[in-house]
């Protein structure tokens, strides 16, 4: 018999049962199937009935009692997907973000997205409109393997295995050997970042996954984890969201002013709420990167300037005037 | 694919034709993301399936008619799917934070929603996990409501900062889709307002309103008004120190000079893109034609020094 036809049968045995089914019961069942010695048998049904608690199934024990014999049940009513009760606006703009990004190219855990997906509009009557939104991911060269990479990757961060990575330095232009314990991704700017425990560097680093040029992950022992992840860990303190929180030098504060159609954007340009007045605004950020922080400015244009400190404001006119000098027609 | 998988799919395929019976071959395969055949192969396997004693009523019977529709008479109490489990909530919220849940009531409400299906014992990994999935990308705030308005036909009134105008103007539009392209979101719709299909930077949109008013988008609305690369392409020339960046960036598509610096060329439609982006790496990348380009980056250079 087919494994996956010997697991489907016993959540039909289980599913139906009105009292919890002994293993002898099931032994029994499926004399074939769980033959030989009772140790080997109960192996083959442990590692059978793993699958199924992976795939998030209430399957539990019950000892006996005076109205039932010991044995498995599976909790139906934690089993059976109740309706979401999801109002129309809900499903659709929820529909709209999942299908966004499954066409996207490059999102880890696609197939768990596809089904939860499927599961959301179980219930909806009629076909889902199809959804207009677009993204795009995979814009880097070798983009061509980011979609298997992140997916591999997402399956060793939740059964918490290492990976051995083989990993692209471009400023190098050297491949280094590394062994990760990967703790999370992290999708910031259309770029995606792994961050890990670097067996190598003994500390916690972040890795471009683009710049992955091979990858392992530890195949013993599947179902038990390699590490555990920190208590206190964050993804957001090991990835930079903006181009000047690079951890490059100590934090200094900078001031920044936005001008003229830009006054209004702080929250969108630089993700800080600033007022509004006689269309200027003005806010300090935490810069741990000032070259970063001068680039992103700068493109800007002219409505977005430096204000403080003197060397902040220095290092922007240096900028300005490296890129006039590239490309003045008249001396 | 892995037993977990394949097992995953049957559990969500006998619920799905129990719920929608007599769809065709095609349509039920569509619906699981999967070929014809394959799901052909999967009825059969589900042929098989039953419960002990495994007289003939033990059995699931889900078969495809002379009309190549597919029906389920005994599901065994495969009657609906497994609820989600962590790892479909996280991708879900992940993915649904993209679209900025927090500045939308339906989007935020459908993931409270969602952790309420999920079993207690995944609700407490499903937060775990939550922290190893960080998506927070810089979008615009307006991007879930318009998603809505995309979504369910609805026309919105926005406040339009038109560059072209220099001044803010309100519009009516039929919202078609939302494109994010070379890291800018796009809303391609119908102006009600200028009566044509135009181009809305999300960047752009200083407040919104949905209407209850409806619209049908005319068959094939979409994003056809994406910025082509139809214009000029520019050369643009990066210092040796930048070189290993755009290396990686543009991969072939690099010209190496004997210098160490490399050159490579870029799309000529968007004037704003090429500024910013030249402007961004201070002087170590030079745009080396056409002159019309080059002149474009001395300008906005100029300007920043006389600001």
């Amino acid at each position: 018999m087919d494994r996956t036809e010997r697991i489907l049968d016993l959540v039909a045995l289980l599913l139906d049962a009105q009292a919890p089914v002994s293993w002898g019961e099931i032994r029994e069942a499926f004399p074939d199937e769980y033959s030989g010695s009772q140790d080997a048998a109960e192996r083959k049904f442990e590692r059978d009935k793993a699958e199924l608690l992976e795939l998030g199934l209430p399957i539990t024990w019950t000892p006996a009692t005076d109205e039932h014999l010991e044995g498995y049940v599976i909790d139906k009513s934690a089993y059976y997907l109740p309706e979401l009760a999801l109002a129309p606006a809900e499903l659709a703009v929820l529909y709209a973000a999942g299908s966004a990004v499954l066409t996207s190219g490059a999102f880890p855990g696609r197939e768990d997205l596809a089904h939860a997906l499927r599961k959301i509009s179980f219930f909806a009557d009629g076909q889902l409109p199809p959804p207009k939104v677009r993204l795009e991911l995979s814009e880097l060269t070798g983009s061509r393997e980011l979609p298997a990479r992140l997916e591999a990757l997402w399956g060793a961060i939740n059964a918490k295995k290492w990976v051995d990575l083989e990993y692209f330095s471009p400023f190098s232009a050297q491949v280094t050997h590394r062994r990760v314990d990967p703790y999370g991704l992290a999708l910031r700017r259309g770029m995606w970042t792994l961050v890990g425990w670097c067996h190598l560097r003994g500390a916690v680093r972040s890795f471009h996954v683009h710049r992955v040029r091979a990858l392992t992950v530890n195949a013993s022992k599947p179902r038990s984890a390699d590490f555990q992840l920190p208590a206190a860990f964050s993804l957001d303190e090991y990835v930079a969201a903006w181009p000047w929180q690079h951890r490059f030098h100590p934090p200094t504060e900078v001031t920044v002013e936005l001008r003229g159609e830009l006054a209004p954007l702080a929250a969108s340009l630089f993700g800080v709420t600033a007022p509004v007045s006689n269309e200027r605004s003005t806010f300090t950020l935490s810069v741990t990167d000032l070259e970063g922080l001068v680039g992103y400015v700068l493109s800007q244009g002219p409505d977005a300037r430096l204000l403080a400190p003197e060397s902040a404001v220095q290092a922007l006119r240096a900028a300005a005037t490296g890129v006039l000098d590239a490309h003045r027609s008249s001396p | 694919m892995s037993v977990q998988e394949r097992l995953r799919r049957l559990l969500f395929l006998v619920p799905y034709v129990a719920r929608n019976p007599g769809q065709k071959v095609a349509e039920v395969a569509a619906a699981l993301g999967i070929s014809s055949s394959q799901l052909l192969e999967e009825l059969d396997l589900l042929t098989l399936v039953g419960r002990p004693p495994f007289q003939p009523d033990d059995f699931v019977d889900i078969y495809v008619d002379d009309d190549e529709r597919v029906y389920v008479q005994l599901d065994q109490r495969l009657s609906a799917p497994p609820r989600l489990t962590a790892e479909e909530g996280v991708a879900l919220a992940a993915a649904a934070a993209l679209l900025k849940p927090a500045s939308n009531d339906a989007l935020r409400a459908a993931l409270s929603k969602l952790e309420g299906v999920l079993p207690p014992h995944a609700l407490e990994r499903y937060r775990a996990m939550g922290r190893q999935l960080d998506v927070a990308e810089g979008g615009p705030d307006s991007l879930a409501e318009l998603a809505q308005a995309v979504a369910e036909r609805r026309e919105v009134v926005l406040d339009y900062f038109a560059a072209s105008r220099g001044q803010t103007e309100q519009r009516r539009v039929q919202p078609w889709e939302l494109v994010s392209h070379r890291g800018q979101w796009y809303l391609s719709a119908f102006c009600l307002t200028r009566g044509g299909q135009r181009l809305f930077k999300l960047d752009r949109i200083a407040k919104l309103e949905l209407t209850r008013t409806t619209f049908t988008p005319p068959a094939g609305a979409t994003g056809a008004a994406l910025p082509t690369s139809t214009a000029t392409p520019v050369t643009v020339r990066f210092s040796r120190s930048r070189a290993p960046y755009v290396r990686e960036r543009f991969g072939s598509a690099v010209r190496e000079l004997p210098d160490g610096e490399v050159e490579v060329e870029v799309p000529g439609d968007s004037e704003r893109w090429l500024t910013r982006w030249v402007l961004s790496f201070g002087g170590a990348a030079r745009v080396t034609a056409p002159a019309a380009a080059i002149a474009q980056v001395e300008r906005a250079a100029r300007a920043v020094l006389e600001g």
